[in-house]
């Protein structure tokens, strides 16, 4: 039992580091530390029809962290998660322009199909970039996150865009309202289905098969499994496009459902907390439902604090950076460090 | 063509200054992916300085303690807790974004754009075209010029380098590398003041939420780019930056016909075909996955 209690423990103590440096930071500013805590629970928590929110904002952030887990799982370090997401918008805002008036059984199973196509496509070549020529796929994938923002411009500014648009944000025409997958409040059967699903078949992926067996295995001793005999170039290349699929699937379930058309530049941190998650979840797909959840009530509330308090979104951003500055610290550096005091 | 020229040195200046950092850091074993969170901060704190404190002087120095700051967190953060460099560099790298945003707020009220009275010093009409160029473009070459010295041609430049290549051989040496990474990555904190300075300061004299759009991790490319040398990254991200104005030159020309979305992700593409031709050339490591930090 300790052996399974002492991770989760590791977790909690580096997260209330975190929480104690973002305290620091908001009494820097001149914020109430306990105040803006507060507030933030709150708005995460005990707003009216939090649980709704809580759903509209964890559910695709949920879908992306499982591809999260799966490549990072592997050992490559797939953190163009944000890029695939925005790809798998755009396909998906693509296919839905061109099937208009097509029936909606037909269209939305497209759409989706053509998200994840999209992102995994957006993943595949940093994936070859790195198992062909051996260029680093962190630098490679980040770039694409640039890159691939660029192009959401691009599309939502010329070739998607709504002639009838106004105001400063470019966006497309919006999907056919019956082919949305929820109204704009973002919280419907069918995106809970899809990510339960997602979860489900991630779990079964990454602890049934030889796959995920093998990758889980790549991670950790790359040269061991390479000397078994496995493939590892083409682990790598499916973990890269299975975690840019669901990425790409999370920005059309993100299209089709609460948002209903693509805006430039929408969801600028979805990547980078997804990534949050995968890490706080100890790389456990079913762990990552839980804590995407969590961080889907804190990006709420994000949205909910300069409004209802008067207190600003980027509040929530220094909490998501402090946790990811300490997550995967070791703990064990604290027991060498009570050895070497006791001595 | 001097236009040309004026525009490659405004937009390549910041980018060397924080490349130097980041060599600096990669000599001594650190992935450096938290330039970007610094380099705003040193531009935030610039500004700042010059509007409430009505000085450059107080701005540069501010921005260069408060890097520092950063550079300390991120090394007890990754050399004492042992963290994931790359994880906890984004972490920095959103501290400062946030951090700054925070600020600003807590400050004028509102997330927008600060404006100063006045920038960086300029080297005046002297110089003709290049009048309207900040001190920090002249001092570029010698700052360069310094970090070479300092990295390829001293003892302490020697056994920065082995800490990063061979950390047990450096101990073996009695060189502490946990020591030195903590003064390789203080003396990042001032250049990336600096740049972020000559971002904010250099010509435009104006501070807005993430405005560094990414250049800091463009450094950290320049630096893999340039192999870690302080010149080869140097030249490196001069490429960036001159792809990056020959896009602005074809978005003035062609702006009808290119859209210019696509011509702003040039040096990021640029940036990626730099990466595979200097993996291609070095012979990259293809088979093995990173060591990562599973819990």
């Amino acid at each position: 039992m300790t052996g399974r209690l002492y991770p989760v423990i590791q977790t909690g103590a580096f997260i209330l580091l975190a929480l104690i440096l973002c305290s620091l930071i908001f009494a820097a500013v001149g914020l109430s530390a306990t105040e803006t805590l507060r507030a933030i629970l709150d708005g995460a928590f005990f707003r009216p029809n939090a649980l709704s929110y809580i759903l509209r904002w964890g559910l695709p952030l949920l879908i992306t962290a499982v591809g999260v887990v799966i490549s990072f799982r592997a050992g490559y370090f797939n953190i163009g998660a944000q890029g695939q997401f925005y790809l798998g918008a755009i396909c998906a805002a693509f296919a839905a322009e061109w099937l208009r008036g097509s029936p909606a059984f037909v269209a939305v199973p497209a759409c989706l199909l053509a998200g994840m196509a999209g992102g995994a496509l957006w993943a595949l070549w940093p994936a070859l970039l790195r198992v062909k020529a051996g260029a680093d796929e962190v630098i490679t994938t980040m770039m694409g996150n640039f890159i691939a923002a660029q192009i959401l411009v691009h599309v939502t500014s010329g070739p998607l865009k709504d002639p009838s648009g106004s105001g400063q944000q470019a966006s497309s025409r919006p999907i056919e309202a019956a082919w949305r997958i929820s109204d704009s409040s973002g919280s419907s059967l069918i995106i809970i289905a899809i990510a339960a699903l997602v979860v489900l078949l991630g779990w079964w992926l990454v602890n049934r098969t030889s796959f995920g067996i093998l990758s889980g295995l790549a991670g950790r001793n790359p040269v061991m499994v390479t000397w078994q005999g496995a493939k590892v170039q083409r682990i790598a290349i499916s973990a890269f496009v299975l975690s840019g699929a669901l990425a790409g699937l999370a920005g059309s379930v993100e299209l089709m459902g609460p948002n209903g058309r693509l805006a430039s530049g929408f969801l600028p941190d979805h990547g980078f907390t997804a990534i949050l998650i995968a890490l706080v979840a100890g790389m456990s797909v079913i762990a990552a439902a839980f804590i995407a959840l969590f961080f889907g009530a804190l990006t709420s509330s994000g949205l909910w604090l300069p409004v209802m308090t008067g207190l600003p979104s980027s509040a929530i951003d220094i909490i998501n950076a402090s946790i990811a500055l300490f997550i995967t610290a070791k703990a064990g550096v604290f027991r060498g460090l009570l050895i070497r005091l006791r001595r | 063509m001097e236009d040309l020229i004026v525009a490659f040195l405004r937009s390549g200046t910041p980018l060397v200054y924080v490349t130097l950092a980041g060599v600096i850091a990669q000599r001594a074993g650190i992935w450096h992916l938290g330039l970007e969170g610094m380099m705003i901060t040193g531009a935030c704190a610039t500004i700042l300085g010059i509007v409430l404190a009505q000085s450059v002087l107080v701005g540069l120095v501010a921005g260069a303690l408060f890097c520092c700051l950063l550079a300390l967190l991120f090394w007890f953060v990754v050399e004492v807790l042992k963290a994931n460099q790359i994880i906890a560099g984004l972490g920095l790298t959103g501290l400062g974004l946030g951090g700054t945003a925070l600020t600003l707020t807590a400050i004028f009220g509102s997330e927008g754009a600060v404006s100063a009275p006045f920038g960086l010093p300029r080297l005046g009409a002297a110089f003709g075209a290049f009048g309207g160029l900040s001190i920090l473009v002249a001092a570029m070459p010698v700052v360069v010029f310094a970090c070479w010295l300092l990295l390829c041609r001293t003892r302490f430049g020697l056994r920065l380098a082995a800490c990063g290549e061979h950390p047990f051989a450096a101990r073996a040496t009695g060189v502490n590398p946990v020591t030195v990474r903590l003064v390789a990555l203080l003396l990042g904190g001032p250049l990336c003041a600096l740049g972020g300075a000559e971002l904010a300061a250099g010509s435009l004299q104006i501070f807005s939420v993430n405005m560094t759009a990414g250049r800091g991790f463009m450094s950290f490319a320049a630096v893999i780019f340039g192999a870690g040398h302080p010149l080869g990254a140097t030249l490196a991200s001069f490429f960036f930056a001159l792809v990056g104005a020959l896009g602005i030159r074809a978005q003035l020309t062609y702006g009808d016909r290119i859209p210019s979305s696509l011509l702003l992700a040039l040096p990021y593409v640029a940036t990626v075909i730099g990466l595979w031709i200097s993996a291609r050339m070095r012979g990259g490591n293809t088979a093995f996955s990173r060591e990562l930090g599973q819990q």
